[in-house]
Parts: structure tokens; C-alpha cells; sequence
């Protein structure tokens, strides 16, 4: 087959796999114990000796000085590389992905937190705006906003006002009084 | 005394979690050495053969109907399958396991508690009276 040869004879394990994924396409992942990877293929636990880095790098296709795993917390990370937290928008929008949307390479290791990076989530681009500079300023503002609204909550100041007062006796009659009955005499005004 | 040098932009900027320095800002750019294009240039020989290889299942006329992307069967393994053989307890895990596994339940469990007490306490004292649908007796 033309993979076997590529100049890598660094990768007959990357195209042994590729044919054995190739020969059983019909299963969907997860439909058997394992999918038709061979175990070295798949994640596996934190590399100790350099041997394991070197053969870990080359699982993930990547260079054995870029490849680097996640410490070894216990938290269930295994032997996943560890690569740049930068979203997916970041990345050339001119160069010719594999897939274009997702602005990734076919092959290529995809972060831990893939999903949240695509371009319609999270999006790490640089700001034209340092960030601290940003949130400075708008803490500022809703702190300043917050305080002033409070204070008018607590010390209200408006012009003085008196009760409102109505024509015809205090609408005697639209109030429903006798039309018959003299109504009692209110008045508003000092002379 | 010395005056220590002036902030470069890049500190300035201070990228954090949610941003990342600009490429005009980063000195790793503007590095020209021969271990840098060394490195470049192993990385571009991984990706033209991982292209190459994508491009003639892509073209092929006896093509399967889909390419398996072995990246991507890697990340859904390491994310679902590996996580739990990986796991191991330690002091940092068993915290972080009962502060969010034990800390939401017995939180509502004090507030739930607290806040029917007190209804309990007005409705003994006449100021609330029990709901017709309620089950107590």
C-alpha cells in the first residue's frame, strides 16, 4: 500500500492501523469491547520511562519534544497530550484544513477540551484590549453605578411635594355625594 | 541605582486563561535559530505525511464511505474510556470529590431543613396557616 511507502517507516504502526480501520468500517464505536484499533493505538496510562514518552509521541503523531502529558494528578488524564489552550478561531483561517469548520487537520492531536474550543464556543483571540484593562474598566463602572443607586435607595432626594388637591369640594359629586345635599366647603387657598 | 528595564508589550498585554498574546507580541516569532526550523520543519513532515495519507483515502475510487479519523477516536476514548483505569485517589482528588460531590447535597440538605423549621415554627405559633395541601396531620 503507498503508506507502507512513505519515507515513514516511522509510521508502519499508523498505517497497519489505518488499514485494519479501514477493512471494518461497519462497526460504529462502541459497538464492540473495542474499537478496531489495537490497544497500543488508544490512550492508555501517565508514560514513566522516556521509552513509553517516545512511543506515546508517536501514537499521537506529534514530535517527542513537543509531546507533553498532563501531570500526574490521578484525575483521569492518562497519557493525553497536553497542548496550548487556544480556540480553534485562532487558527489560519486561509490555510486549506482537512476540515474546514472545525479548522483542524485530519490526524492531527485534538485538545482535551476540543468541543469547547470549536468556533462557535469559546474563543481565545488575542483582544485589541489588554483583558485586565477591560475588566478593570468595567468593574469600575457597575461598581461605581451599584454604589450610587444604593445610596439613592437609602437617601432618596427629590422636590418637595404636598398632596394633590381636587376642584368642586374634592369631587363631591363624582364621588357618588347627594346632588341635593349641600356639600361641605373645601378650600385649597389662604388670602 | 539601577532603573530595571521598561516592560516589554508583552507584559504589558499579560495574556491569561481567556486570551492569548498576539503573535506580533510573542518573541518566539521573531526567532529565527536553527533549532526553531529544525523543529518546524520535522513538524511540517508529520503534517504533509498525515495529509498525504488522509488525501489518498479522500481520492480514492474504491473510497470507503467514511474515513476514520484516529485522532478523534483517540479523543473520545481518552475522554469516556481512559478516565476511569487513569484514576487514582489522592489527597487532591478525595477533596475535590466531596466538595462537589457531597457539598451540593448536604448544602440544600441544611437549607431545606432550616427553612422548614421555620415554617414549622410559624405555622405552631398561628402566624401561617397549613396549607389545605398539605400531608401533616
Amino acid at each position: 500500500m503507498a503508506a507502507g511507502a512513505l519515507r515513514g517507516v516511522l509510521w508502519p504502526r499508523a498505517a497497519a492501523g489505518l488499514r485494519a480501520a479501514r477493512a471494518a468500517l461497519a462497526a460504529p464505536l462502541g459497538a464492540r469491547a473495542a474499537s478496531e484499533m489495537s490497544k497500543d493505538m488508544l490512550p492508555g496510562p501517565y508514560p514513566r520511562t522516556p521509552e513509553e514518552r517516545a512511543a506515546a509521541a508517536k501514537k499521537y503523531n506529534m514530535r517527542v519534544e513537543d509531546y507533553q502529558p498532563y501531570p500526574d494528578d490521578g484525575l483521569g488524564y492518562g497519557d493525553y497530550p497536553m497542548l496550548p489552550n487556544k480556540s480553534q478561531y485562532e487558527r489560519d483561517p486561509w490555510y486549506q484544513w482537512d476540515q474546514p469548520d472545525m479548522r483542524h487537520n485530519w490526524g492531527e492531536p485534538m485538545h482535551w477540551d476540543f468541543d469547547m474550543y470549536i468556533r462557535n464556543r469559546v474563543d481565545t483571540s488575542p483582544t485589541v484590549v489588554p483583558w485586565h484593562t477591560m475588566s478593570k474598566h468595567f468593574l469600575l463602572f457597575l461598581s461605581i453605578m451599584l454604589i450610587m443607586f444604593g445610596l439613592g435607595e437609602i437617601y432618596p432626594s427629590y422636590r418637595p411635594v404636598g398632596p394633590k388637591q381636587y376642584p368642586f369640594n374634592d369631587l363631591y359629586l363624582e364621588r357618588g355625594g347627594d346632588p341635593n345635599k349641600k356639600p361641605p366647603a373645601v378650600i385649597h387657598y389662604e388670602i | 541605582m539601577a532603573w530595571a528595564p521598561p516592560p516589554s508589550a508583552a507584559q504589558l498585554y499579560r495574556p491569561n486563561r481567556f486570551v492569548s498574546l498576539p503573535a506580533e507580541l510573542d518573541p518566539a516569532t521573531y526567532d529565527t535559530s536553527p533549532e526553531k526550523l529544525r523543529a518546524e520543519a520535522e513538524r511540517l513532515a508529520i503534517r504533509s505525511r498525515l495529509k498525504r495519507q488522509y488525501l489518498l483515502q479522500l481520492n480514492d475510487p474504491n473510497a470507503p464511505a467514511v474515513i476514520e479519523n484516529p485522532a478523534l477516536i483517540r479523543w473520545a476514548y481518552a475522554k469516556s474510556q481512559n478516565v476511569y483505569p487513569t484514576f487514582r485517589p489522592t489527597p487532591k482528588t478525595s477533596f475535590l470529590g466531596a466538595v462537589y460531590g457531597l457539598g451540593p447535597l448536604l448544602f440544600w440538605i441544611f437549607v431545606l431543613k432550616a427553612d422548614r423549621d421555620r415554617k414549622e415554627k410559624r405555622i405552631q405559633e398561628g402566624k401561617l396557616k397549613r396549607s389545605p395541601l398539605s400531608v401533616f396531620f
